[in-house]
């Protein structure tokens, strides 16, 4: 056993080091990798040593390395910036909203898929077109002003309830799922409406994951529609409240890092154990064109 | 396709179920889409209960003919194409590139693929935050290292701040290219390339005359992403430096005429009417170039398979 891993680990090191040595090509690769990770590290990087620093040390050198971590900066956006209130906000807008989206969508995107309503295709089309369409975002405002939705969790919530690219993206992957069950399921009795709530749903799962991430990713990071609709502080989501925080604390760098850092994480963290559904989204059905 | 779950009255549930749904999104997006139009040919303004009144092509006349803010319009449409341009350019060359430089197996490629996506996930406003910081112009990173190269920015205070913007929004959607192209690369089966080099093709021509053509469906899709989501794009913008005089884009012309925006050197009012002709504006933008690419991308296709 032991033989077999020392003699494993040393062709995987003479793989690696003759890979090393015999391409200059690899060696070019990594350059190009290393100067784009400059690139994409620096700014993270900048901004988690930012956040540890005093505003003297900030103020005289705002390149240097913080003296000693000041984690006071963390508990100061915490508590000033009222994070909680926010951050309370953003998870309810993020769960109600991702929730009814992902319900209805299954329930319009299974008869899609399966072809059992007449106009499945024109259907399909509509969501297909939404990236050409002019931006809604006059109209909109009259409808919700006119429903006396303006300024209200309600009408934030209804405006984020709907979602073209999921559908696309459910609709390609029900496809897959054998149309025998169906059949098999209708002839034991089952019922349209259960048959979708409890063989569909599992089935569908992993196409599910990766719409409910990328709409619960997508409503955390939403800033417009709470701009125009939520004038009260106490609806704000995180966003929102990150912009008001900067406005106050703009010269302020390092407790404003802390805040960004605050608000980034729960994403990064989200991002790293998730990576896969969400990319599996974002390029799933754009490689079959 | 044949309904299994029974007839006649139980052949309407699927109807009845997919209509909440479909309602939503007939509500909140594809009507409101759709009723700019509307709007556009009206004076529209954001109080509730104040009248609308039909104005013809006034709005179209104002925005495209009338005075100095035409010609304001003018550069603003210019503007958009600039960042167009430059941006689905530069993405795409460069998400292509990281995308074969990942996909050779070599050590780190998780490391570099999770670091190149991460700012796709975090969203405008931690993008332009972060970035409000790597530029600050007082001794912050980048002006330091400009300063030591001899080179002079004004960075986001100035009118380089359009330029800045650009590499911003590079920098936060590059991720989404190189994953299309990623899983794109990785659809093409080895046997393909490998034959290829043991004809003898080099890495340049089993690129040129094999990869690339095969390639077809994710450049078709990154090229129309690239190209409609830059031209709508325009909330970096606002993050970055707000609406200010000689940076403005169209998309942040709609928004800020629509709501009002006071931040920066200007101030304007909510004229929804207005807006939404600019809305229509930026919806030919987008249908024009947008069908002219998918039209030349299908013919490309017709003759790489013909």
């Amino acid at each position: 056993m032991n033989n077999i891993m020392k003699n494993h680990a040393n062709t995987l090191g003479a793989g690696l080091l003759q890979r090393v040595r015999i391409s200059p090509w690899h060696l070019a690769s990594y350059a190009i990798l290393l100067a784009l990770t400059v690139v994409y590290l620096g700014p993270l990087l900048i901004m988690v040593n930012t956040s540890f620093m005093t505003t003297r040390e900030f103020m005289r050198d705002a390149t240097s390395i913080p003296d000693e971590l000041q984690f006071e900066n963390f508990s100061e956006a915490w508590h000033k910036a009222n994070f909680s209130q926010y951050m309370m906000n953003s998870l309810i807008y993020a769960g109600s909203a991702t929730v009814i989206y992902v319900i209805t969508a299954v329930f319009l995107s299974f008869p899609i898929a399966r072809r059992y309503v007449r106009g499945w295709n024109t259907l399909f089309t509509l969501f297909v077109i939404a990236l050409f369409l002019p931006p809604a975002l006059i109209p909109q405002f009259q409808l919700i002003l006119n429903l006396g939705l303006y300024n209200t969790r309600i009408g934030y919530i209804l405006l984020l309830v709907t979602n073209p690219i999921g559908i696309i993206i459910l609709v390609n992957s029900m496809k897959s799922i054998p149309r025998e069950l169906d059949e098999a399921a209708a002839i034991d009795g089952c019922s349209y409406f259960r048959f979708v709530l409890t063989i569909i749903f599992p089935l569908a799962r992993p196409a599910i994951a990766t719409v409910v991430v990328l709409h619960a990713i997508g409503i955390w990071n939403e800033l417009i529609l709470a701009t125009i609709y939520l004038t009260n502080q106490d609806y704000y989501p995180i966003t929102r409240g990150m912009i008001v925080f900067q406005g106050v604390y703009g010269f302020n760098w390092p407790v404003l890092a802390a805040g960004i850092m605050i608000m980034a994480l729960p994403m990064v963290i989200l991002f790293l154990f998730l990576q896969r559904y969400i990319i599996s989204g974002l390029t799933g059905g754009a490689v079959k064109g | 396709m044949r309904y299994p779950f029974g007839q006649q009255r139980q052949r309407w549930t699927p109807y009845l179920l997919l209509l909440p749904g479909m309602f939503f999104y007939v509500m909140v997006a594809l009507g409101p889409s759709i009723a700019t139009s509307f709007y556009s040919f009206t004076d529209a303004r954001g109080i509730s209960g104040a009248p609308v009144n039909w104005v013809g092509l006034d709005n179209y006349d104002e925005f495209l003919f009338q005075g100095q803010a035409a010609k304001d319009n003018l550069d603003h449409l210019k503007r958009t194409l600039y960042f167009c341009v430059a941006v689905s350019t530069v993405q795409f060359s460069l998400g292509l590139l990281v995308a074969l430089l990942l996909t050779q197996g070599l050590p780190g490629t998780r490391f570099f693929r999770t670091l190149f996506f991460m700012p796709v996930i975090l969203g405008v406003v931690i993008q332009g935050l972060i970035w409000t910081l790597f530029l600050y112009p007082l001794g912050g990173p980048v002006s330091e290292v400009l300063e030591r190269l001899g080179m002079y920015s004004e960075l986001l205070g100035g009118q380089d701040a359009f330029w800045w913007v650009i590499v911003v929004q590079i920098w936060s959607n590059m991720g989404i290219t190189m994953m299309i192209f990623i899983a794109g690369l990785q659809s093409i089966p080895t046997e393909v390339t490998e034959a290829a080099q043991i004809d003898g093709a080099n890495r340049w021509q089993n690129f040129a005359h094999v990869t690339w053509p095969m390639l077809t469906p994710s450049v078709n899709t990154n090229l129309l992403l690239n190209i409609i989501g830059s031209l709508q794009a325009w909330q970096l913008f606002l993050v970055l430096i707000g609406y200010r005089n000689g940076t403005q884009v169209l998309g942040y012309v709609i928004y800020a005429v629509g709501f009002g925006q006071t931040s920066g050197s200007v101030t304007t009012v909510f004229r929804q009417g207005y807006a939404a002709a600019a809305s229509m504006v930026m919806f030919a933008l987008v249908l024009v170039i947008g069908l002219s690419t998918q039209y030349i991308l299908r013919r490309r296709e017709e003759r790489l398979l013909g």
